[in-house]
């Protein structure tokens, strides 16, 4: 039985979304509270400048070390944010978009100046394709395994870990960061935490599935599970459920119409988006018409 | 472990059902061993050696540029059938190429490129780092694919040894009559303007084989690119040679060469776009330049026109390929 699974294309190529999605919305629930979804594209930038960087100093064009790298560059520009963001004259979505474009530039002038004849971008080091997945696999336990599949369910693990365990914690410093500073929580500690996993999901995830993808996985499924619950509990399984009828919904759609697989899964979670911003039971499009009416109704009565 | 057709194991999971009849509704008739290639320059060169022996299919389309390619369902699909996998190597793929370098062990996958040209007689890009890996734009060395692909195809289709020795070799001569019409063309530009100025650098061998000066405008990686110096130094360069056009490619946007373009008419030289030359991927099907040779020929015989030469008439090796895409040299 698990070895048809691991032996099933559709399988792992579902697996290996499902799980991207769950680690992306776990960490995207909390960063489109906080407004700084834009983060997740932020970080798909700037690691060009640790790609760059990366093969200046080792002359490496991928693998581990890239990954490093590109983690490194992640966390940079979460730094760089908090810091800007910390000064209190900026809001945290426009220090992200002062921080990212400095260093995309900067490697793209590297790039430009250095790496001129030679074949190195994002593509060469961190584009995942969902699609090829289950070629890139190890041994366990007999098995051959995806990698990708490992390294998600790695850090989806991780993030379900570190929600569950500072759920509270994590609660009170998105809506109250002053009372969570008062009560001793640490709430700028916490965020730290919170955006090196988001930048380790990130980096892990454009290797396995690539950007555009991930991207959408932090932002869309919590995006729709906000137009349905206002329960921060609530709000993250959503995100996750959607997250993985996306994966599921995508791969089937991508079949029947034969186009990009990860493309589709993004797609699919724009799909639930609009079912939620249209049927979402209080802030839905529908409900907010009907209670209106309602309300009208009612004043003429 | 290796079963034909894994798509089978879909059936398992809830939910799927659909998208599991679909997938396997496709009839797994036992047919000819399946090769696929990434790029159209290789599955054409497999298709001519394999002949009927082996269905040979190329995941890249036309007009798409490899190092930026986007699987479909299907290409999933495709691959997983496949008997044998060939791709080019030389991250000419990108990370793709990584995978299958790892998929070795489990279905054979072959890197046609370095399994099949010396490296004397790469060009580096840089040092030690990289590999221009456009190596089919000099078909004498592309030519060496094919005894490579040969012994590929033969451990999957044992019974056709013999039959894609002579397929391999009647090739082999149809190249060899390619490359030398190439080099007679390109030889009859004008001197001063054996020049060959496109957007990005994939024409170094075709220079270097057929004596033609490249100008590359952006780097190697189709990611980079041009500097407003690059355009500048180019430009100036089109002026004081007196260059008469400039090219544009298949897969890359034209708005870097017509940068050069303007900038050129600004210094009071008019320069033309030659025409559309194929780089990274060769043209619809159905066309001649959905061939290899045609696409050698057809760029050769756009640079070769555009830039004052005239075409040299057509070796007696390639009639047969001439006839079956109905290109005659004298009619243009």
């Amino acid at each position: 039985m698990l070895a048809a699974f691991f032996d099933s294309i559709p399988a792992m190529i579902i697996a290996t979304g499902a799980l991207v999605g769950i680690a992306a919305s776990l960490v995207g629930t909390f960063l489109v509270l906080r407004g700084s979804s834009l983060l997740s594209d932020a970080i798909s930038h700037s690691i060009v400048l640790g790609i760059v960087v990366v093969w200046m100093l080792t002359g490496a064009q991928s693998g581990p070390v890239q990954l490093v790298g590109a983690a490194l560059t992640g966390l940079l520009t979460v730094f760089l944010t908090e810091l800007l963001a910390a000064t209190g004259r900026v809001k945290n979505d426009a220090a992200i978009g002062l921080v990212f474009p400095v260093l995309f530039s900067i490697g793209v002038l590297l790039l430009n100046v250095y790496a001129r004849d030679v074949h190195i971008d994002q593509h060469t080091v961190l584009l995942g394709e969902i699609g090829f997945v289950w070629l890139d696999t190890v041994s366990l336990g007999g098995y051959e395994v995806p990698q990708s599949l490992l390294s998600m369910g790695a850090m989806a693990a991780l993030n379900l870990v570190f929600v569950t365990l500072l759920f509270k914690e994590l609660k009170l410093a998105t809506f109250d960061r002053a009372l969570a500073a008062a009560l001793g929580f640490m709430p700028g500690l916490l965020f730290y935490a919170l955006l090196a996993l988001t930048s380790a999901t990130a980096v892990a995830a454009f290797d396995a599935v690539g950007a555009i993808l991930f991207i959408a996985f932090v932002i869309v499924p919590p995006s729709a599970a906000y137009l349905i619950t206002d329960r921060l509990w609530l709000m993250l399984l959503f995100a996750s459920l959607i997250a993985v009828l996306s994966s599921f919904a995508g791969y089937g759609a991508a079949v029947l119409l034969d186009v990009s697989i990860g493309g589709m899964m993004a797609t699919m979670t724009g799909l639930f988006l609009v079912l939620a911003f249209l049927f979402g039971p209080r802030y839905g499009l529908i409900a907010q018409g009907l209670r209106r009416r309602r309300a009208a109704l009612a004043q003429a009565v | 472990m290796w079963r034909a057709n894994r798509f089978g194991a879909i059936r398992g999971l809830a939910g799927l059902g659909l998208a599991a009849t679909l997938a396997c509704g496709v009839a797994v008739a036992q047919e000819r061993p399946k090769a696929v290639a990434t790029v159209g320059m290789i599955a054409d060169v497999g298709q001519n050696v394999a002949g009927t022996c082996l269905d040979v299919t190329a995941l890249m389309g036309p007009g798409i540029d490899p190092h930026l390619y986007q699987a479909s369902a299907g290409d999933v699909r495709t691959f997983d059938r496949a008997d044998i996998i060939l791709y080019s190597g030389y991250s000419l793929e990108g990370q793709l190429g990584e995978v299958l370098a790892k998929f070795e062990s489990r279905k054979p996958t072959l890197a046609v490129s370095p399994a099949s040209i010396p490296p004397a007689e790469l060009i580096a890009a840089q040092g030690v780092y990289g590999i221009d890996p456009h190596l089919w734009m000099d078909v004498r060395l592309w030519a060496m694919l094919a005894p490579t692909i040969a012994e590929a195809f033969a451990e999957v289709a044992p019974d056709c040894g013999a039959q894609m020795q002579q397929n391999t070799e009647a090739y082999a001569a149809q190249l060899g009559g390619l490359h030398d019409w190439i080099k007679a063309s390109v030889a009859s530009i004008p001197q001063e303007q054996r020049i060959l100025v496109t957007a990005h650098d994939a024409f170094g061998y075709y220079g270097r084989a057929y004596g033609i000066e490249v100008i590359g405008i952006q780097g190697i990686s189709t990611e980079a690119e041009a500097s407003v110096a690059d355009i500048r130094n180019v430009a100036q360069l089109v002026v004081d040679r007196d260059v008469p056009a400039i090219f544009v490619e298949s897969t890359i946007n034209p708005r870097t060469v017509q940068a050069i373009i303007d900038a050129a008419r600004e210094k009071g030289h008019a320069v033309t776009i030659g025409g559309e030359l194929y780089s990274d991927a060769m043209g619809e099907p159905g066309t001649a330049g959905s061939t290899y040779i045609g696409m050698l020929f057809e760029n050769t015989r756009t640079i070769v026109t555009a830039l004052g030469g005239e075409l040299a008439p057509l070796p007696q090796t390639l009639k047969s390929w001439a006839e079956q895409w109905n290109v005659d040299v004298a009619e243009q």
